[in-house]
């Protein structure tokens, strides 16, 4: 917990030790793992050089788990004991499965978590969290086999229209795998910020961003080493294989099928891939399936395919004035996910944006990378780049009202960390409590938003109706994390939650599955604690003497000087020894008394920038 | 020292004035941020982390607030000469109100015959009409003693102009849907 370290670019106060960091991308289909090293950003390969893995996964027994490619192969052989395309159930309700595909009503059972169960053949039963996180944990041993030490944390990309109940269960399924989350990235900016940092680009860029099952718009500005997402958009539910739907559906009524014959459809889907690939190349291609033979053309599979595409033009639409960008005021447009190679896709993309889209960019990797280059900025170290990602919130926070409507406090496209207050009053006489229900998305009625959480203010002194001023406080992190304040100003009653959607994993029941878990050898938890409070002692002597020797002197009076300085001489006594207790109450002292003072260093540090001239070139 | 106590306009290094550069204040919020974002302290401590948070919070709030010209003036007001105009919403000037029913009333006809061009075109004109009025207000606030009234009225026809449009965005979702 150190003061604040303004250290000048390459003069850093104590030799940096370089930490390993990852970005993950973990996708609907493959996942890949990157970090940055001697300054470059690359993915990382498995022992065959493969570096994408397929985000399938195989239960041989409770303990014998096998991820990607041997798990694909099983696909064929058993396929009744494999899970892939887990993303999709990630952070969601069993009420919502009737949006999801690939997954059928009688695989699905409720669980603890309250997501949905994947039930297999051999009785095994997965929860979304932990299929993912046995994906994330065998990509974290590839990275620490090549790498030679510990991941010391990561970067993990999402959908940018990820809600925050996707997102919670994306963390947990990392905290599962012993992973320390960074940061969640959104999977458009991620692009753009391999991309920008790869080619210099500079300007309005958009980044179109269609998957296998979701379509991400971001809209950014790129400036000196600045990411800033003006606006993001998209749909959770809607993607390429949508294209395959559509097509087989095709397929299925001309060859007159049962609408409730399953195998048939999934045939269908299929034979609706390689037809959409055969025609990428082709202008005709002949077709059978089941009883049915027949020629399709690209201008039919054109027609069928074209309202999905329309659709995805609608969200930038709608994002483009989020951004508050004219369509011509964008200087380009950048492809990413495999389904943007459809012809139909770029051509009308290009139309839409009036600028040929940017396709030359490897459409794998380029989400892991960014992941990779923001990982290694969050863990500490220091790049030449100095870039900064400025980011917003996908989706608007509001508030349950009277009627069942939801009040919006924060609206989407905001940029974050930010704060927003609104006053309520009490209805009734007397009334002594409020619930507030917190709620995301952009529908009017809160039965159409996701439901965050739910909590009272109580103790509020009886009044008459609408005399109680209760001011209610959101506050959004850089990580996008919300915290919620309720406070009735006139008495001074207090309640706060850190906001968990009710979708996500309770701690309990993540240490549970901790415990239960053996990707953790047993660690006397004790001796780690007592290490890493030493080190943490060690680090704030270090910052806070340091930072008392630059301008001590200069922003503390005598006496708050003096304050300091005993605080820390406590601590160097008390982290001697073996009270983990007493140095994390030392630390704490420590900081109290510092806290004025770092506030101090870090005004006069942002007044500087203000100047101008002490920061880089800007 | 500089502290929590400074007010919008002087974050960013500005005098209290209605008329703001635009460019020049997203090139020092981009500034300000590349020294205040927690990003940029992520190896300091958690202290350290809270306090770029509040600090970018602050700088993010005072940017909403300067670059939108209703916030700005009732901001400005309140600063300069204490005044809030954020709750008080009457206006005596019945030709404006009048105004405002019949472009209430045209606005709820286009959403009804869900025709997208003619919704357009209204926020064309709502947004001409936008530009005028602000005009008009930057006018009353170069005097040299300000009018409080007027600015009052010209704030809140402006404001409604504002909330014209987002409206106009709400009904382009629902015929766009």
């Amino acid at each position: 917990m150190a003061l604040l370290q303004i250290s000048e670019p390459g003069q850093s106060t104590e030799p940096h030790q370089h930490k390993l960091a990852a970005g993950i991308d973990l996708g609907t289909t493959n996942s890949l793992i990157a970090t940055v090293r001697s300054g470059k950003a690359e993915t990382l390969p498995d022992t065959h050089s493969k570096h994408t893995l397929p985000s399938v996964v195989h239960y041989m027994g409770e303990e014998s788990v096998e991820v990607g490619y041997k798990a694909k192969e099983q696909q064929a052989i058993e396929p009744g004991n494999v899970i892939s395309s887990i993303k999709r159930l990630m952070g969601r309700g069993l009420a919502d499965m009737g949006k999801i595909k690939e997954f059928s009503a009688n695989q699905l059972v409720e669980s603890e978590s309250g997501m949905p169960g994947v039930v297999l053949e051999n009785g095994i039963e997965k929860n979304p969290v932990e299929v993912s996180s046995d994906i994330l944990r065998t990509l974290a041993n590839r990275a620490e086999e090549t790498l030679g030490g510990e991941l010391g944390g990561v970067v993990i990309t999402v959908p940018a229209y990820f809600d925050e109940a996707q997102r919670q269960a994306t963390k947990d399924a990392a905290q599962l795998a012993g992973l320390k989350v960074l940061r969640l990235l959104n999977e458009p900016t991620a692009a753009a910020v391999a991309y920008g940092l790869d080619t210099g680009s500079e300007g309005i860029h958009a980044i179109y961003d269609l998957g296998g099952g979701t379509f991400d718009i971001s809209i950014l500005r790129l400036q000196k080493g600045v990411f800033e997402v003006l606006a993001t958009g998209g749909d959770s539910a809607l993607g390429g294989d949508d294209f395959d739907r559509a097509i087989g559906q095709y397929l299925v009524e001309q060859a007159g099928v049962e609408s409730d014959d399953r195998r048939a459809y999934q045939l269908a889907m299929i034979k609706a891939r390689d037809i959409k690939e055969a025609l990428t190349d082709v202008d005709t291609v002949d077709v059978n399936f089941l009883d049915w033979d027949g020629k399709i053309t690209r201008q039919q599979v054109e027609d069928i395919i074209a309202p999905i595409v329309d659709k995805t033009l609608l969200s930038c639409r709608r994002t483009l004035k989020d951004a508050g960008v004219k369509v011509d005021e964008v200087d380009k447009v950048v492809m990413v996910g495999g389904s943007t190679r459809v012809p139909l896709v770029r051509e009308k993309v290009e139309k839409h944006f009036k600028v040929p889209p940017l396709t030359d960019i490897d459409p794998d990797k380029v989400v892991a990378i960014g992941a990779a280059i923001q990982a290694n900025v969050l863990i500490g170290n220091k790049s030449d780049d100095e870039m900064l990602l400025l980011d917003v919130i996908p989706l608007s926070l509001g508030v349950e009202t009277m009627g069942g409507l939801a009040e919006k406090i924060i609206p989407r496209n905001t940029p974050i960390p930010i704060a927003k207050a609104q006053e309520f009053t009490t209805f009734k006489d007397g009334q002594t409590a409020m619930a507030i229900h917190v709620v995301q998305g952009e529908r009017e009625l809160v039965e159409d938003c996701r439901s965050l959480a739910r909590f009272e203010l109580r103790g509020i002194p009886p009044m008459v109706a609408g005399a109680a001023r209760i001011k209610v406080t959101y506050q959004v992190d850089a990580d996008g994390l919300l915290q919620v304040t309720a406070e009735e100003t006139t008495s001074g009653v207090k309640a706060d939650i850190t906001v968990k959607p009710s979708y996500g994993l309770s701690d309990e029941q993540i240490t549970t599955m901790l415990e239960s878990s053996f990707s953790h050898a047993d660690e006397d938890i004790q001796a780690r604690m007592l290490r890493e409070q030493k080190v943490e002692a060690a680090r704030v002597i270090e910052a806070v003497s340091a930072a008392l020797n630059e301008n001590g002197k200069e922003l503390l009076s005598e006496e708050e000087f003096a304050a300091v300085q005993s605080s820390l001489e406590q601590l160097n006594q008390v982290s001697q020894g073996d009270d983990i207790e007493a140095i994390e109450n030392a630390i704490e002292v420590v900081e109290k008394n510092t806290n004025e003072f770092a506030s101090r260093r870090m005004d006069a540090s942002i007044a500087k920038a203000l100047v101008g001239h002490e920061v880089d070139e800007l | 020292m500089a502290s929590a106590q400074q007010n919008y306009f002087e974050l960013f290094g500005l005098e209290p004035n209605f008329f703001v550069d635009q460019k020049d204040l997203s090139d020092k919020l981009r500034r300000l941020l590349h020294s205040a974002h927690p990003d940029r302290h992520a190896s300091g401590g958690s202290q350290q982390q809270m306090l770029a948070m509040q600090k970018t919070t602050r700088l993010n709030d005072a940017f909403a607030v300067l670059k939108h010209p209703v916030k700005r003036a009732q901001y400005l007001l309140q600063v300069v000469k204490g005044i809030d105009t954020t709750k008080d919403h009457t206006v005596d000037d019945p030709e404006f109100l009048m105004q405002q029913l019949e472009l209430r009333e045209e606005l709820h006809n286009i959403t009804g015959d869900k025709d997208a061009t003619a919704l357009m075109d209204f926020a064309d004109k709502i947004e001409q009409m936008a530009e005028v009025q602000e005009a008009e207000l930057g006018e009353l606030f170069k005097q040299d003693a300000w009018d409080i009234d007027a600015l009052k009225v010209a704030i809140y026809k402006l404001q409604f102009l504002y909330k014209t449009l987002h409206d106009i965005e709400l009904a382009e979702d629902k015929i766009l849907d």
